[in-house]
Parts: C-alpha cells; sequence; structure tokens
C-alpha cells in the first residue's frame, strides 16, 4: 500500500505468519493440501523455491478427522526399518489409535517438495490431538482458516421448529402402526 | 347456541377452520353436559338433544378420533373427539405414484438431508416397507443406501436399535468419525497390496446409485478415491 513506510511494507511482506485449522471432522487430505501450500509459501505471490518464505501451520483436533468411505479400514501405512523381517503394515485405524497426529503428518510430508527443505518446513508444521494448544502457541496465531469440508448436522442437532417447518412426504395408513 | 355456523373469513387455512369448528363442538357439547348434570338426565337423552352441527365447508384431511369416557358420580360421558391431522403445504406434483417424485426431489437428495431420511425410517433404524411408504424401486434403494450411510457417519443417534438388557460389548469399538462409506465396518479388509497407478486398487466412496444426482459445480463426483 502506498501509504506505508518501506519499511512496514517489508516487513509485512516478508514476516512468518502462523495459521491455525480445526481438523475436526474433516478429511485429513484436504487438510494436508492447505498445509502443504502454506508450508512450501505457495499462497504468496512472492514465492520462490529458493527463498524460505514459508508459514506456520497449527492444526488442532487431529484426533476427531473423519475419513470418507471405508479408508478407516482399508488404508494401509505400510514401513521398512530395513532389517530382514521389518516390513510392517498397519491399517490407518491402527496408526490413529497408537498416534493420533501421525496421519496428518504422514500425509503433509507427502505433499511437500522431496527436497532438503522438506524437513525444516515439517519443523514448522505444528500438530495437536485436541483443542488445548500450548500458551505460547496461541499468542503467535495470526489468521483462522476455513475448513474445508462442511460438517453436516445430526438429527438431534435440528430445533422442533425446522423439524415441523419440514413438509410431510406421505401420510402412512391408518391402520398401520407405525414403528 | 347450537347448531350455529362458524363463519370462517377468508384468508383462514383449513386447519385453523377445522380448529374453530371443533372449538364451537367442544363448548357447545359441555354446555350440553353442565345442563343435564343439574337434572340428572341419561346419556341417551343427552346425546339425542344435542342437534346436529353444521360444518362450515369439508375438512380436507380425515382425521384420527379419540372417544374419551368421563365420569362424574352417577353419570358417565362418552364423547368422541378428532384429532386434527396438519395440513401442510402441498406437493408441486400430486399426480405421482411416489412422495419423492411429488415433491420433485428426484436426483436432489444426499446422505445429509436427514430431515427427508427420517420420515421413512423405524425408531430403530430400519427402513419402513415399499407398500407402506409408496415409494418407486429406484427411490427405495437410493434412500436405503442414504439411510445406511447416515446411520454409518453418526447422523441418527437415536435410531438407534435397543440392546438387551445386560449386554456388555466384549471389546468397544473405537469411535472414529467417518462419512460416505459405502461397505459395512466389519466387512472389510485393509488393501495390504494396493499396486501401481496403472493397477491400483481403489477404496470406493459414496455408493452408484447416487450418481445422478445435481451437482452444482464444476467438479466431477469421485467414487474410487
Amino acid at each position: 500500500m502506498s501509504s506505508f513506510t518501506k519499511s512496514a511494507q517489508q516487513w509485512a511482506t516478508f514476516a512468518r505468519s502462523w495459521y491455525l485449522i480445526d481438523a475436526r471432522m474433516q478429511p485429513p487430505g484436504k487438510i494436508a493440501t492447505m498445509c502443504a501450500i502454506r508450508l512450501q509459501g505457495k499462497h504468496k505471490p512472492i514465492y520462490h523455491a529458493i527463498s524460505d518464505i514459508g508459514d506456520h501451520v497449527v492444526v488442532m483436533n487431529t484426533r476427531h478427522i473423519a475419513f470418507s468411505g471405508n479408508k478407516w479400514e482399508q488404508k494401509v501405512y505400510s514401513s521398512h526399518n530395513q532389517y530382514p523381517g521389518g516390513f510392517k503394515q498397519v491399517t490407518a485405524t491402527q496408526l490413529h489409535l497408537k498416534d493420533p497426529k501421525a496421519i496428518i503428518k504422514l500425509a503433509v510430508y507427502g505433499m511437500l517438495p522431496r527436497n532438503l527443505h522438506r524437513r525444516t518446513m515439517m519443523q514448522r508444521l505444528h500438530l495437536f490431538p485436541e483443542e488445548d494448544l500450548p500458551e505460547d502457541i496461541l499468542q503467535n496465531l495470526t489468521e483462522e482458516l476455513p475448513q474445508p469440508r462442511e460438517v453436516p448436522r445430526r438429527l438431534d442437532e435440528y430445533t422442533q421448529e425446522e423439524r415441523g417447518a419440514f413438509p410431510r412426504l406421505w401420510t402412512p395408513p391408518e391402520d398401520y402402526r407405525m414403528k | 347456541m347450537y347448531g350455529h355456523v362458524v363463519s370462517i373469513p377468508k384468508g383462514h387455512n383449513s386447519k385453523m377452520a377445522a380448529r374453530c369448528v371443533l372449538g364451537s363442538t367442544w363448548s357447545s357439547l359441555s354446555a350440553v353436559r353442565s345442563r343435564a348434570n343439574s337434572s340428572n338426565v341419561s346419556i341417551f337423552q343427552k346425546i339425542t338433544s344435542c342437534p346436529r352441527m353444521l360444518f362450515f365447508g369439508s375438512v380436507q384431511s380425515r382425521a384420527i378420533r379419540h372417544v374419551v369416557e368421563k365420569k362424574e358420580g352417577n353419570t358417565t360421558i362418552l364423547e368422541g373427539l378428532t384429532e386434527d391431522a396438519h395440513v401442510g403445504p402441498q406437493p408441486p406434483n400430486p399426480t405421482a405414484p411416489c412422495p419423492i417424485y411429488r415433491w420433485n426431489l428426484q436426483n436432489k437428495y444426499n446422505y445429509t438431508d436427514v430431515l427427508l431420511l427420517s420420515q421413512f425410517i423405524r425408531s430403530d433404524g430400519g427402513m419402513l416397507p415399499r407398500r407402506v411408504t409408496g415409494l418407486c424401486a429406484q427411490e427405495h434403494s437410493k434412500i436405503a443406501v442414504c439411510v445406511q450411510m447416515a446411520h454409518r457417519a453418526g447422523l441418527l443417534p437415536d435410531h438407534k436399535p435397543s440392546l438387551p438388557e445386560g449386554h456388555i460389548p466384549k471389546k468397544p469399538n473405537p469411535q472414529l468419525n467417518r462419512y460416505l462409506t459405502r461397505w459395512s465396518i466389519d466387512s472389510v479388509k485393509p488393501i495390504y497390496r494396493a499396486g501401481l497407478k496403472w493397477c491400483k486398487k481403489r477404496i470406493s466412496v459414496g455408493h452408484p446409485a447416487l450418481k445422478d444426482n445435481v451437482r452444482y459445480g464444476k467438479k466431477i463426483l469421485y467414487l474410487k478415491h
């Protein structure tokens, strides 16, 4: 903006921001793409791969992520510790119960570019399984990002007026005993 | 006092009309009761003394009738009360056999439309039979699929089947959030060898019965992830 001093403009352009994402009832893949874009700095017009302009991203409620389909049972995370017989395959359920942050961590790791910057970008990603964040991180947060998926409402979250306003599609016959 | 016609001004809907008429019936009956009680007249004379009510217009819907019996000393009073059925908005396409086609909701509902789905399920979560609801075969199966997905997503928490008393689950299932689950949780095996890109074993999401749903936006529906 023309009204800022040069030093103020420089600060605003190159400062590292802290973003917050709530992963409750969200698919971990979509959360991971949002994180990866901001960790690389691709959301900024001054992006370049060499200049280290990625931001910090804090993801909370990673324990409450929601997979679509039957991925909790079907998706398999494999690892090999390079010893013979060291090939381990673990379903998403088992991995999530063992470590609630692992699924999002692995997803973001796979979406970042495969170079030496990846490790530094992963250090700037902060994952928390629940909503309680430490004080110093809370003070650093600048912006909360909107959730990628619209969470549907349960039946008991609808008020009585809304349920009454919805029309009855069919009338039961008089001699039918309902339910 | 008796036999007066209730004139309903224009602009009132038939529900209010029914209530006005019934209100007059009730008040007249109570008047009869109070008059008869003082003279200890039998029930038969009370009913015959009350002349017929003239109903204004015709009530559109058939209502559920209750018979209420009351005892006051020597006299027993039997009264028939009509519960006026709710006359809601009319469907835009009334001459259609299936309720979904009557309301033009053919390809417009999803597993999240719980208010719609809850009209076709029992209290323990099962679907009502087609001969009762009047749904056509395709829509019945689509609604069944949506209800299944809604149950697995946890959107219908009050429609769970009642467990027998004293039932303790052997190992508590982990409470994991999910949505658009096609297959039942226990029936699915992990994909240990997924394969290369050209022959990958994909994970199915959603259901092909809902393939024709209206999509607002350019994104296409991915059923295989």
